[in-house]
């Protein structure tokens, strides 16, 4: 059986800067989706559990052959990447017809495996899109994941209770970032990462045409004006009507 | 001239910076109060492959190169010295071994140093000696196929753990420092309680005592009588480690003077905004700058040294700009942080404890310049 | 004629959704539908909010399988010619957004925080780069699915006109079996997950610690506490200490009493996304990294605020 992780390089957010107002991504290095990293870490559990293979799948522009370096340092025995340069900045209804192409290309899946957001955008919608493309089950904040013949027994956390499923697979999951503490590659798996095998694709070889129309436009991205309102507060009448202004009390 | 790390080097370089981040610096206070590494710590480290780094595969080392091994010992000793000091003491001796041991020894002691089961350590300053080789006094005086080995060993990195020791003795029949490979806590082996020093709390520095230690012959390292190579190769390879320390220290005096300047207010506005603070964020930035590309370059060098001599030239004139830049940054930071730097609550009081070790260990700055001109006047 | 749809199963959310769907209805003309499922009181609420409400009653449809919601929704929509679903960013929610606009072939935009219309166009607020920015961004596509932040917006409140239709759909078998929901229990401290944070100072007295906690009860907060107050005082453990040498917090309000701001505080503090600070003290620093400063005295308006707050 194969287990499929799909991550997406991110620009590292650490080191993008703010400048009058407007990010600065330019020169930032890249690297992958920190809660990607916990889908990758329990791929690499199960897989290591079960003796199954973990292909990573990603999308983007040409770094990302380099970038996916870290998750094949980390476990992953092969990567399936969709490259090229107009895939900048694409949209989550296009990557995640581009990764479920990429995911239709290998043979036996089991398992499909998200992280439940992006570090960069967050939108969580990826791992949905996808199960609905490949018309499979899915199961989103997933907090564990036991697999068990052709089944798997699922926890999914949501805020106020906590459901034990059993899945049919195959089956896509998105993982919580606490499901797990991914590890840390050692210097020998990152050299040997470089020469696991790569499966590259480019949009021809998927059959996908980028609509020319963007599904969401994006008018405007700026830091928030200032960063404390400093506004003084005379008493305890007003502290409260601050406190239902902004939504923590009075509901 | 490419200045960039490769893909593997920044993942190596991360892969450092996040074990440091996330499981050395909630125990970096420890390690200063206890001045020892825990255990799980060192076997963390290891299984990182930090332990064999730049030795080959085939003795089990994962062959990354030394500029690699000085990319993560930087990031590890920014966040605590001690680590970093264990593991480039251990390496120093481990390229002795790898440089000039038989067959033999390597297959003996590599693979198990490599995976940090062993800890290397490498000793030749006595009591009584300083650098001159001329004045050792241990002995070794040969028996039948064994050398009897008599003497004190100061200051010895890393003399608490198991491994091989690498230690420089007069040997009876040449009359000349010999290296010899002895198994620390083999009978008559014994240490001293650890010397408290200054900084690098962690690197744990003993005296070794040597009495009628009995040791094969075969345990030569190197020639008999020709110790010299072996010590100028080894100092020389163990300023790599040395570097990265200081190099490291230096980046932490950064990181923290700037997260202070831009934290700590006076007046109602961040310190950073006064042109007295840029000036000193800047010295450092600068300091910073020249010590890296120095310690990236000495190891690239010494992937494929031209010459022993030449790059023990190197060595000591990189050694020299390094340490002495790590004590002017930390004093830098010390002079931003003002009175709060003092106090143990701030990370500055212990980076410039461990930045004024440096000039002080493995060869001290005037021999470094002594060396560095020898090679140009020679 | 074409309409807002809008679903979440939890009533308090829909209601939320609805305020909302009332601002888009208000500049795009569109009529407000909401849908229940398998649940008779919410039901019975979307009307008494005054809702044209539809209500799905069937067992074999399970919460718990995205898919089969989505495939829920989407005939919905179908049927009440539905151009804009609204759902709730919550777990539940945000899942299947995403589901169904994938189905509907839609643009969907989650955690939405705020919006407006303009020209006739639904524009929405968002963070984006881990929170470093806030976008606004609008879908261009013909159907919508957008999914609301919880608490973003106010619960509707009572109106007229409210009407209640079952709505009967196709249902496939599920894959998904759930073997056991259990609530989560009450957590021990974390006031690193904590929402809201009230943290105490050394300018407090001991006395007053019974009404901190009380004002951080009754806001559904945790205390927490400034290095002195745990280790020198020894009010409260450590573990709820906030700052260089406890813990880095970044809840949606700090309410923050009697700590000056000294530095080693403030980097724990700092990246709350509300902080109001409370000292006797005009000249201390922690007045300026506040979006709202009060200068009083902690012993007159913790009292005042308890109350106000209901205990």
């Amino acid at each position: 059986m194969n287990i499929v992780v799909a991550m997406k390089q991110v620009p590292d957010l650490q080191q993008v800067r703010i400048k009058n107002r407007e990010p600065v991504i330019e020169g930032v290095p890249f690297t992958l989706g920190i809660i990607d990293k916990n889908a990758l870490e329990a791929g690499v559990q199960l897989k290591e559990a079960a003796g199954s293979n973990l292909i990573v799948v990603s999308a983007g522009n040409e770094e990302v052959e380099e970038t996916i370096k870290e998750a094949l340092a980390a476990g992953a025995d092969e990567a399936y990447l969709v490259l090229d340069d107009k895939l900048d900045g694409m949209e989550s209804s296009l990557t995640a017809s581009l990764l479920a192409a990429t995911i239709q290309k290998i043979d036996d899946v089991g398992l499909v495996l998200f992280g439940e957001g992006s570090g960069d955008n967050y939108s969580g919608q990826v791992g949905s899109r996808v199960a609905e493309i490949l018309g499979l089950p899915q199961v989103g904040y997933v907090s564990k994941i036991e697999l068990d013949g052709t089944v798997a027994r699922i926890t999914r956390s949501l805020e106020d209770c906590e459901e034990l499923l059993e899945v049919q697979l195959p089956v896509v999951v998105t993982v919580m970032g606490g499901i797990n503490e991914p590890r840390i590659p050692s210097v020998s798996q990152i050299l040997k990462a470089g020469r696991k095998p790569k499966e590259i694709l480019d949009l021809d070889d998927l059959d996908i045409e980028i609509a020319e129309d963007k599904k969401i436009s994006t008018l405007s991205n700026l830091a928030p004006e200032t960063d404390r309102k400093r506004v003084a507060v005379k008493s305890v009448t007003e502290l409260i009507t601050v406190l239902q202004a902004e939504g923590f009390v009075g509901r | 001239m490419e200045f960039t790390l490769t893909k593997e080097q920044a993942l190596i370089q991360k892969m450092a910076r996040d074990y440091a981040e996330q499981n050395i610096a909630p125990i970096a206070e420890q390690i200063e109060k206890e001045n020892q590494v825990p255990d799980e710590i060192l076997k963390g480290l290891a299984e990182l492959d930090l332990f064999g780094m730049a030795m080959p595969e085939a003795y089990g080392g994962a062959d990354a190169g030394y500029e690699s091994y000085v990319l993560a010992m930087e990031q590890i000793a920014r966040v605590s010295s001690g680590p970093a000091v264990a593991i480039s003491a251990h390496s120093l001796g481990l390229s002795a071994i790898s440089s000039f041991g038989t067959e033999e020894q390597k297959q003996k002691y590599m693979p198990k140093s490599c995976r940090g089961e062993y800890i290397t350590s490498f000793a030749f300053t006595e009591p009584g000696t300083g650098s001159d080789p001329k004045q050792i006094t241990s002995t070794a005086v040969r028996e039948g196929d064994h050398y009897i080995i008599n003497g004190t060993k100061r200051f010895i990195t890393n003399a608490n753990y198991p491994g091989p020791i690498v230690t420089f003795v007069k040997d009876s029949e040449s009359g000349r420092p010999t290296a010899f490979i002895i198994d620390k806590f083999c009978e008559g082996y014994s240490i001293s309680e650890p010397w408290e020093k200054v900084g690098w709390h962690g690197g744990v520095l003993c005296d070794v005592y040597l009495q009628n230690v009995k040791i094969p012959v075969e345990n030569v390292l190197g020639e008999l009588g020709n110790g010299y190579p072996v010590l100028q190769y080894g100092i020389a390879f163990g300023k790599i480690g040395m570097n990265s320390v200081a190099l490291g220290t230096t980046l932490a005096a950064f990181e923290e003077s700037v997260k202070y300047a831009k934290e700590k207010t006076h007046r109602g506005e961040p310190i950073a905004k006064f042109q007295a603070i840029q000036l000193k964020i800047a010295d450092i930035a600068m300091k910073y700058e020249v010590s890296r590309w120095m310690a990236y370059r000495l190891g690239s060098l010494a992937n494929k040294p031209k010459s022993p001599g030449d790059f023990a030239k190197e060595a000591a004139l990189s050694k020299v700009v390094i340490a002495e830049n790590a004590v002017a940054a930390a004093r830098i930071a010390m002079d931003i942080h003002g009175s709060y730097g003092l106090m143990a609550d701030y990370k500055v009081a212990r980076i410039y404890r461990d930045a004024i070790m440096g000039p002080q260990v493995e060869g001290v700055i005037d021999m470094q310049k002594l060396i560095v001109a020898g090679a140009i006047l020679a | 004629m074409a309409g807002i749809l809008i679903y979440s199963e939890k009533s308090k959310l829909a209601l939320e959704l609805l305020t909302a769907a009332r601002l888009i209805a208000k500049g795009t003309g569109l009529n407000i539908k909401i849908l229940c499922i398998n649940s008779d009181k919410q039901a019975e609420e979307m009307v008494a909010q005054g809702a044209e409400t539809y209500h799905i009653k069937e067992q074999n449809l399970n919460l718990a399988d995205t898919a089969a919601v989505a495939s829920a929704l989407q005939q919905a929509a179908g049927k009440l010619d539905a151009s804009i679903v609204i759902l709730s960013s919550n777990r539940r929610g945000k899942e299947l957004s995403g589901r169904l606009a994938q189905k509907l072939d839609a643009g969907c935009l989650s955690d939405v925080t705020s919006l407006q219309v303009k020209d006739g166009k639904v524009q929405c607020a968002r963070n984006a780069l881990g929170g470093a920015t806030i976008a606004t961004q609008q879908i261009e596509t013909d159907m919508q699915v957008i999914a609301l932040a919880p608490r973003s917006f106010e619960p509707a409140g009572l109106q007229d006109s409210g009407s209640l239709k079952e709505m009967a759909i196709e249902i496939e078998s599920s894959l998904i079996k759930v073997l056991e929901s259990r609530s989560k229990a009450g957590d021990a401290a974390d006031i690193e997950a904590a929402d809201i944070l009230v943290v105490v100072g050394q300018g407090m007295e001991q006395g007053d610690m019974v009404l901190a906690e009380s004002i951080a009860r009754a806001l559904g907060g945790e205390i927490a506490c400034s290095k002195p107050v745990a280790t020198d005082k020894k009010w409260l453990p450590e573990d709820r200490i906030v700052g260089l040498s406890g813990k880095k917090c970044k809840p949606q309000l700090a309410i923050i009493l009697g700590i000056s701001g000294q530095v080693q505080f403030n980097v724990g503090i700092r990246d709350a996304n509300t902080i109001i600070a409370i000292n006797n003290d005009e000249n201390a620093y922690i007045l300026q990294m506040a979006d709202y400063a009060m200068v009083a005295d902690l012993k007159e308006v913790l009292p005042e605020l308890n109350k106000a707050l209901g205990y």
